[in-house]
């Protein structure tokens, strides 16, 4: 049996690597510039991929992969009926409305909300029964107030620079993210005693 | 002209799968009724209000229409609710035990921008009149064994019991956002967040300790259910633990145990489960195939108070899973297809119907080119992979083997073709 890993490319699959080989697992065949898809431990027993991070939920769901690693924001723009287990703590930042500092949300008048989080913004603004028009974007969603195209944007914030170099600032907070772990609702079952250590280790690593 | 006649989530059945299904569905059938269980079926139709009212399925989930006195149907959700209808209906007395088996489709309108079929082809049985562990351990081991008999080996049943935690929330006196905000934490088993929530709240830290316990009760049954006995704080979970023992005993007795395990963190999305609930799983395959449970208090609302244990299985996804393991029922019979000419006509029709009073399947087709490009070209159809082609000539019966004939005297039986 193998337990199948699937990775959000980026700083947090890096992150989840090193993880994995401080576990003990040792992946001979693997570098960041490999172009190999999937990767296998020397053991056998531990395989990962890497995968854009919105397909993790759906890989992990599936049951494509037993285990999956990716951020909290991707799993509230894409639910999935998955096991959610460990809050991992890495790739920490926060959900926000960003807008210029001296022009409040204009609550009250129907706005325009550019984000790449469509999901994510239409679910906030509704609970405060406020009409919005969202606009997806799919990068670079500070320059949307900029050239007029929306009013505010909603998207992830770590140390805020590039809304600051921009001439933006955080009006509210949304939410807190970080990566999480999660597992396929079957796996966690019918795989449990090889699942249980890893979570155990990573648990321990926390 | 229209090209695009596919609508998301709908699908055919092609002619290879539905003789699968077929096949499937006669053997669950005669599984169930070897038990006792009378196949009905209700309407294609049920009126909205019997679901809104019930809370269990989102108004969203349902495909609603008006009719002609302008009251609001939608097409059947779900199977459970229209069935306990007419066992109230047709059977007044509480008393009565009723068997019911089903199968059918039911449709909800996922909206997802990914395609979720929303045609579901189920199977299932309700018991009610019976709220003994005995009528509870005979759902389950109908449910195992019909994935068993069709050769399916790796099942995998997760046994819950909504009572655990609705019973301890009861001494909690949570807010129903707040319930429902950890009952999706739980379901999740989504422990860090549980965690984070329970800080926000003003409770005792040993109730918080027994909260953050509730997403690891899962896994082997004897070891489950003393982490539960520990954790029961009044004698309702108390109870749910006994029960859900007995449970497990009686399945030991009739050996299908091992196909069991725990897991009491799953609040079902059907809120008409009173009591044990569970959901069947094929290894390898990610998601569940089976769900099941006790419904108590669901007949009430139609009158009769009488207590019901049953399940349904997606039958479509366990053909998917057993067209990937090579375990579907093949649709090998022969048929036999003559060609005549002409002046032939009818000694071929003679010779047919003889052939389908024996139990055979026969098709007759005039040769209208040459035989030789008629054989071909019925080689050639998918439909036709079976067939045993006869060419039928001044009264005088030929046999295709490869596209040459031999002379034959009459239809060789299967034997004496090998």
């Amino acid at each position: 049996m193998v337990i199948r890993f699937a990775l959000a490319k980026g700083r947090v699959a890096k992150k989840a690597i090193e993880l994995l080989i401080d576990l003990g697992y040792v992946f001979s065949d693997y570098s960041e510039k490999s172009r190999k898809l999937i990767f296998t431990d020397t053991t056998g027993t531990i395989e990962f991929f890497l995968v854009k991070s919105p397909d993790v939920p759906t890989y992990v769901e599936k049951g494509a992969a037993d285990i999956g690693i990716v951020g909290k924001d991707v799993l509230l723009e894409h639910p999935a009926q998955v096991y959610e287990m460990l809050n991992l703590n890495i790739g920490k930042c926060k959900m926000c409305v960003a807008g210029f500092e001296n022009r409040p949300i204009p609550y009250g008048k129907k706005m325009v909300v550019g984000t790449k989080y469509p999901v994510i913004a239409k679910e906030y603004f509704h609970t405060k029964n406020q009409l919005v028009d969202i606009i997806k974007i799919n990068g670079s969603v500070e320059l949307a107030p900029l050239i007029g195209l929306a009013d505010c944007i909603v998207d992830i914030v770590e140390s805020g620079s590039t809304l600051k170099e921009n001439g933006l600032s955080v009006l509210e907070e949304i939410c807190e993210i970080s990566s999480r772990l999660i597992v396929n609702q079957v796996s966690l079952k019918t795989k449990r005693e090889m699942i249980d250590p890893i979570i155990k280790a990573f648990e321990n690593q926390l | 002209m229209l090209f695009n006649y596919t609508i998301d989530g709908f699908e055919n059945i092609q002619h290879q799968d539905y003789f699968a299904l077929q096949q499937i569905n006669d053997k669950l059938m005669s599984l169930y009724r070897s038990h006792g269980y009378h196949q009905i079926s209700t309407p294609t139709f049920e009126t909205y209000d019997l679901y809104v009212n019930e809370d269990s399925i989102p108004s969203d989930d349902l495909f609603k229409l008006v009719n002609h006195q302008g009251k609001v149907l939608v097409l059947k959700p779900d199977a459970t609710l229209p069935v306990t209808r007419m066992a109230a209906m047709n059977h007044p007395n509480a008393e009565d035990i009723i068997k019911f088996s089903y199968e059918t489709n039911i449709y909800r309108n996922f909206s997802s921008p990914e395609i979720i079929k929303k045609e579901i082809t189920q199977i299932g049985i309700e018991y009610f009149g019976n709220d003994s562990p005995e009528c509870d351990g005979e759902v389950i081991a109908l449910a195992i064994r019909s994935l068993l008999e069709n050769g399916i080996e790796d099942v995998h049943i997760d046994l819950g019991h909504v009572g655990f935690i609705n019973f301890l929330f009861d001494d909690l006196a949570f807010s129903t956002k707040e319930k429902a905000t950890l009952f999706k934490y739980i379901e999740n088993k989504n422990i860090g967040d549980i965690a984070d929530y329970l800080g926000k709240l003003a409770l005792p830290d040993d109730k918080k300790a027994i909260i953050l316990k509730l997403p690891l009760l899962y896994g082997e049954p004897k070891a489950v259910a003393e982490e539960m006995a520990a954790l029961c704080i009044n004698d309702k979970m108390r109870q749910v633990v006994e029960k859900i023992s007995e449970i497990y005993a009686h399945l030991e007795v009739i050996g299908l145990s091992q196909y069991v395990s725990f897991d009491l963190g799953f609040t079902n999305q059907m809120n008409y489960y009173s009591d044990i609930n569970f959901k069947g799983y094929i290894n390898s395959c990610g998601e569940p195939v089976i769900s099941g449970g006790r419904y108590n208090h669901l007949s009430e609302k139609f009158g009769i108070p009488r207590p019901a244990c049953g399940f349904a299985i997606d039958l479509l996804k366990v053909i998917d899973y057993m067209e990937q393991h090579q375990l579907l029922p093949l649709d090998n019979e022969t048929v036999h297809v003559i060609l005549y000419e002409p002046t032939d006509k009818a000694g071929a029709y003679k010779l047919a119907d003889e052939l389908r009073q024996a139990g055979k399947i026969a098709e007759v087709f005039i040769i209208k080119t040459t035989v030789t490009d008629q054989v071909k070209t019925l080689h050639q159809n998918p439909l036709y992979k079976n067939a045993r082609i006869y060419y039928l000539r001044d009264k005088k019966l030929e046999l295709e083997k490869n596209a040459e004939f031999l002379c034959i005297d009459k239809i060789p039986t299967e034997s004496e073709v090998e």
